[in-house]
């Protein structure tokens, strides 16, 4: 443009020339900067995704102790607001600074190569820029940071008026709310004003600047020209030069807070990465690496060693009945319920707790000196008041909270030592809550498992009584659960995840209150269909329903961690102790529920 | 449903970027700022003179002076030109300050009326709309109406006086440069929108991704004991891989439009910038054009370009905005549910008729899941009642009958023999009073939490007397005393000494009728002892209805209504209806004998 503009000025006829160039260098630098912008956001767009997908990995070795420790929305956050930090810090972060290093080494060269002396005129106002801009920044950022500061309270206050609705209304406390809202609400007007006035300022105080930084180059140039020391064209192309300067300049600041914001960020999804990798025992590389080295199938419906065959089969050894509450008498009665021919798999371990105790982080003990066995194909109730620890025997049979050494044992093996992931495979475990995933209710009782086809969810479903419900939605078994699909109640909810459990063909079955939302007489029909399919089983059931509890082959009645009693159903409401008691309970709400 | 005039659903739709109606609705919420935005208004046409001033005074300067090798006027010209940054300067801080104000004043008034609005709002508005999303509302949703303003109706209207102004100049300068330039509108014109209409749907998918795969995620985060049960990580994570890496490639997708627009705006830029140095240069040569003429238009196509490339934008913005404001509108249209009647004729409340009476009342939350069928029941003035029975029985609903918080399908409620559909909202419930299972306590000191609502004075001896009757004498062990702060949800006192509180703020309320939504649950022992007594004490001498989870409590009641299906089942003393040996003989027993220590 100089040259054409010279060229110009000499009268010179080849300014056609000259325009094909700017058309080239145009064409040159937009293709240039299109590669690699395409580039360089691509590839941190797919470090952001790599970051992502490592993090969810860690995520998913974590046990239930973190999650305790770790809210959703902490965790959340540090999925999306701080992964897209980094990226901000790996995407603008890098092209800014890259980008401002580079226009400053070439502008810089090619004023230079101009006119030295009209460079040092050019770039007097820029030191004054850089401070002032810094100045401006932490400024704006002290205020912008009061002000979301005062946001948080603004939502604190409708969060918790509009939570607490009933009592505002109860006590005619809508002029109080109103007056508490807009209390927080004018001081987040005062503050984000504040930050307005400040910020207002900003960028036309940096036009102000670079329009100053313009005039004076056009100013001291001028005269250059006037004394013929620099053509026109030159000072035109001066003034070009240095308009490529302004805009980085004025951007550092804000470059430099998002290179600060993207390390924090850096730093927090780090946190969790790094936590993963200590906690190895539980990561799922490990169990699937275990899994491929433990005998396949281990408790699953697999080939299973004949040495666990036998163990299973035969009588337990005297050292695997645990405390003396089990008689080898109703194991066998366990043992004969298997009706010959049985569908379910012809192994089914024993399970056996040995003095077990188990507190939760920082509580008393859940479980104290806790001895019993199941047999293989046995079903075992355990009942007690809330709190009793019923719950945590099975999530600690299953690991979901890691049992001590030594008391938890499944065909006789530490479960502490067996593979995380073939433990699991054979375990169908039913928790209280039913917690149902946003997708189809066949996904949600196939959950993708390999052997699992529609066919045998279907199945699954008919035995935990679920199926014709299902069949009734218009979308069957293709219907989707959750907030935008159909809401299914807490009974149906556990009986859907009862099917899940199922579907998997388990050896042993963990059903943790899974009845609670279900009422008495959808429980009678699932308990007998459920009879059928779990014979060969070893079950265990948790229960304060004693109806179901008293279909069971043996009674174990739990009292705060501790064993109190032990026995079959009849037993235990003659001898007139707590199982009685509960018993006698049971009974009353019966009856209240019949009246 | 009635309900559904307000559709939550809608959060992710786009709307169309202008529509009358509800343009219309938003200069009537910014009404109250007229004065704000003409002002604002006014000083646009002074921005675009002054900046378009700037290259016309260097084609002066370079004209008149640089080629004319004339020192002082350039030194003039210069003088001139730093007054006019200066004066832009001024204007455009004025211009960003009062763009602001008048966007923040609209989002203030914006808010407190949709949540004074979801004040007057009746209770089965808040069981159908979770609170996350009503606060999307009064917190987010305005700032994108604000966004209407300042990005949308204000931007449009600058643009349009700077490229009124710079067409004009340019035209002016030498109209054939001028065409030359404007040439290329139409291209440039099709190029801003056919990128950003493209931008636009691909950033629209990159939300929708980005919400699927953090939808995933929270979603995996609760219930991630599931996936390691079922041992589901592997298969899981591929899902999240998968949705990942389809929200990774709409990003991409979506930087490249928008790259891609840029880049084509530099380019016809470029092409500009070629064709006026080719044809001015003629023109320079023939002596039809000044030189510093040339320079100026440079410049003035620079600035013709910017707002036609940013338009998308724009029009991206106002689409955001009037989906906003149409969910903002569509909460704020819907109607209370229950309001006071628009004459509450002044009755003298009949003396004789019961202080609280449900007459043949059938309820249901939803559909036809009768709770209450057919229930009637009435309290007597100054006579102590106890609703009991088994936990879904309607016992709580009946509470809320009776302060209207639901209306009744069926029957009625009379409150002093008085339909409460005909009492005055605000003094039904400061007649009938109601402590909740959850006592709920607010962000304040714990004075003002007890002077909740309280009308008028309540004295400092009055205070202290309601504290004392309810036993919280813990607040003046308090380090600041009736002054000390209570967190969110009275963080800072146990659960028993909050139980405590809303006792105390009930006595100073001083209802006419108690009800009594009892719960002592999770409460220490010592506490439970204080708690009844304070109950006591707040029962002495009122009418009073409480409804009983534990039948210890109900001993002393004048009377006991034992709910059962939906209707009164038995009534009577204690000591009646354990003779009975009816359904209360047997909760009684299911409590006291039967229940393991």
């Amino acid at each position: 443009m100089k040259r054409a503009i010279d060229a110009l000025q000499r009268d010179a006829a080849p300014v056609g020339h000259y325009v094909g160039l700017i058309v080239l260098f145009a064409l040159v630098n937009g293709v240039a900067r299109l590669g690699s912008r395409f580039a360089i956001t691509g590839g941190c767009q797919r470090i952001e995704s790599d970051i992502r997908d490592h993090l969810y990995a860690a995520l998913q070795t974590f046990p239930p102790k973190f999650y305790a420790a770790h809210s959703t929305g902490d965790l959340m956050a540090r999925a999306t607001s701080d992964i897209t930090a980094v990226r901000s810090l790996l995407g603008f972060g890098t092209i800014s600074l890259v980008s401002t290093v580079f226009a400053f080494i070439g502008v810089l060269a090619a004023m230079l190569a101009v006119d030295p002396w009209l460079t040092l005129w050019a770039l007097a106002p820029y030191p004054v820029l850089v401070v002032l801009a810094r100045r401006f920044n932490l400024a704006v950022n002290e205020r912008a940071q009061a002000a979301q500061d005062q946001l948080s309270v603004l939502s604190e206050r409708v969060q918790e008026y509009l939570g607490g609705m009933a009592v505002v209304r109860a006590y005619t406390l809508e002029r109080r709310a109103h007056a508490d809202f807009g209390q927080a609400n004018g001081e987040y007007l005062r503050l984000s004003l504040a930050l307005a006035r400040t910020e207002a300022g900003f960028s036309p105080l940096m036009g102000l600047i670079a329009g100053v930084g313009t005039l004076v180059v056009l100013w001291a140039g001028g005269r250059a020209v006037v004394d013929g020391r620099l053509s026109l064209g030159a000072l035109v192309a001066f003034n070009g030069y240095l308009a490529y300067l302004t805009w980085p300049t004025i951007a550092l600041g804000w470059t430099l807070s998002i290179v600060r914001r993207g390390l924090t960020s850096m730093t927090r999804i780090q946190e969790i990465v790094g936590a993963a990798v200590e906690t190895g025992s539980v990561s799922p590389e490990r169990s699937e690496g275990g899994l491929r080295q433990a005998p396949p199938g281990f408790i699953g419906a697999g080939s299973v060693s004949s040495e666990q065959t036998e163990g299973g089969l035969r009588q337990a050894p005297p050292g695997f009945i645990g405390a003396g509450s089990v008689s080898s008498e109703q194991t066998e009665g366990g043992l004969r319920q298997a009706p010959p021919g049985s569908v379910a798999p012809a192994v089914a371990p024993s399970i056996r707790f040995s003095h077990l105790t188990f507190s939760y982080t920082g509580r008393a003990p859940a479980l104290r000196d806790v001895s019993f066995e199941v047999a293989p194909g046995e079903m075992v109730a355990v009942v007690g008041p809330t709190g009793s620890g019923k719950s945590t025997l099975g999530l600690l049979l299953a690991r979901v909270w890691e049992p001590p050494v030594g008391a938890v044992f499944v065909s006789g093996r530490d479960v502490t030592e067996l593979p995380l992931a073939s433990l699991r495979a054979g375990l169908g475990y039913v928790p209280q809550e039913g917690f149902l995933f946003s997708r189809s209710i066949a996904d949600n009782i196939d959950l993708g498992r390999d052997g699992v086809g529609r066919e045998q969810a279907h199945d699954a479903a008919a035995v935990a009584g679920i199926a014709d419900e299902v069949q009734r939605f218009a979308a069957g078994f293709e219907a989707v659960v959750g907030e935008r699909g159909l809401t299914l109640s807490g009974g149906q909810r556990q009986r859907v995840t009862l099917a899940r459990a199922l579907a998997g063909r388990p050896t042993v079955l963990v059903l943790d209150d899974a009845f609670a939302s279900v009422d008495a007489a959808k429980e009678e029909e699932i308990l007998s269909s459920l009879r059928r399919a779990v014979a060969g089983r070893t079950v265990l059931l948790m229960t304060h329903r004693l109806r179901a509890a008293c279909t069971a082959n043996r009674v174990v009645v739990l009292d705060a961690g501790r064993i109190v009693e032990a026995g079959r159903h009849e037993d235990l409401v003659r001898r007139g102790g707590l199982y009685a008691r509960l018993w006698r309970i049971q009974q009353l709400e019966e009856e209240i529920a019949r009246a | 449903m009635p309900e559904s005039a307000y559709d939550p659903e809608a959060d992710e739709q786009l709307g169309r970027a202008f529509d009358r109606r509800l343009a219309a609705r938003l200069m009537h919420a910014a009404r109250p700022h007229r004065g704000l935005i003409a002002g604002s208004m006014l000083l646009f046409p002074l921005i675009a003179l002054a900046e378009l001033a700037q290259p016309w005074l260097l084609k002066i300067a370079i004209d008149d002076h640089i080629l004319k090798s004339d020192w002082l006027g350039l030194t003039w010209v210069a003088g001139l030109y730093i007054g006019i940054l200066v004066i832009l300067y001024a204007l455009r801080t004025l211009e960003g300050y009062l763009m602001q104000l008048t966007g923040q004043r609209v989002i203030h008034d914006l808010r407190e009326a949709i949540f004074d609005h979801l004040l007057r709002l009746e209770a089965r508005f808040f069981d159908r709309n979770p609170v996350g999303r009503l606060m999307t509302r009064v917190l987010h949703d305005v700032e994108a109406v604000s966004e209407a303003f300042t990005s949308g109706l204000f931007a449009v209207v600058a643009d349009v006086i700077t490229l009124t102004g710079v067409v004009a100049v340019m035209l002016w300068i030498d109209w054939r440069l001028a065409l030359v330039t404007f040439s290329l509108v139409p291209i440039l014109l099709l190029v801003a929108v056919y990128f950003r209409l493209n931008a636009r749907d691909a950033y629209r998918e990159v939300r929708r991704r980005l919400a699927r795969l953090n939808g995933f995620l929270q979603e995996s985060l609760q219930g991630m004991t599931v996936v390691q049960l079922f041992v589901r990580e592997r298969h899981e994570r591929a899902r999240f891989g998968r949705l990942n890496t389809e929200y990774r490639q709409a990003l991409f997708g979506s930087m490249r439009w928008e790259a891609a627009l840029y880049a084509s705006v530099e380019a016809l830029g470029s092409v500009a910038l070629a064709l006026l140095i080719w044809y001015g240069s003629g023109r320079i040569v023939a002596e039809s054009l000044t030189f510093g003429a040339l320079v100026a238009f440079i410049q003035y196509t620079n600035r013709f370009f910017l707002p036609i490339r940013d338009l998308g934008a724009k029009y991206t913005v106002m689409q955001w905005a009037m989906a906003s404001s149409e969910r903002i509108f569509g909460l704020l249209d819907r109607a209370p549910g229950i309001v006071s009647p628009t004459a509450t004729r002044p009755r003298p409340p009949r003396a004789e008729a019961p202080a609280v009476e449900l007459d043949s009342v059938w309820f249901a939350y939803d559909g036809d899941e009768w709770v209450l069928r057919d229930c009637s029941l009435s309290v007597a003035r100054g006579e102590r009642v106890a609703i009991v029975g088994a936990t879904g029985e309607g016992k709580t609903t009946c509470a809320r009958l009776m302060n209207r918080s639901y209306d009744v399908r069926e029957g009625r409620v009379r409150v002093d023999g008085v339909d409460v559909r005909e009492w005055e909202l605000a003094s039904l419930r400061r007649h009938v009073g109601i402590i909740f299972q959850d006592s709920v306590l607010f962000a304040g000191t714990v004075e003002e939490n007890l002077r909740l609502g309280a009308d008028g004075a309540v004295s400092p001896a009055e205070l202290a007397r309601a504290l004392e009757t309810a036993r919280a004498g813990f607040v003046t062990d308090l380090p600041r005393g009736l002054g000390e702060m209570l967190g969110e949800r009275g963080a800072n006192v146990s659960h028993g000494q909050r139980q405590l509180l809303a006792i105390a703020r009930a006595l100073v309320y001083n209802p006419a009728v108690l009800v009594l939504d009892e719960a002592m649950s999770s409460v220490d022992p010592e506490s439970e002892a204080l708690i009844r007594q304070a109950m006591t004490g707040l029962l002495a001498g009122r009418t009073s209805i409480t409804i009983a989870h534990r039948l210890s409590t109900v001993h002393a009641a004048d009377r006991i209504l034992v709910l059962h299906r939906g209707r009164v089942h038995e009534e009577g003393t204690h000591t009646e209806l354990l003779r009975r040996g009816g359904l209360y003989a047997r909760l009684y027993e299911l409590q006291t004998g039967a229940a393991p220590a």
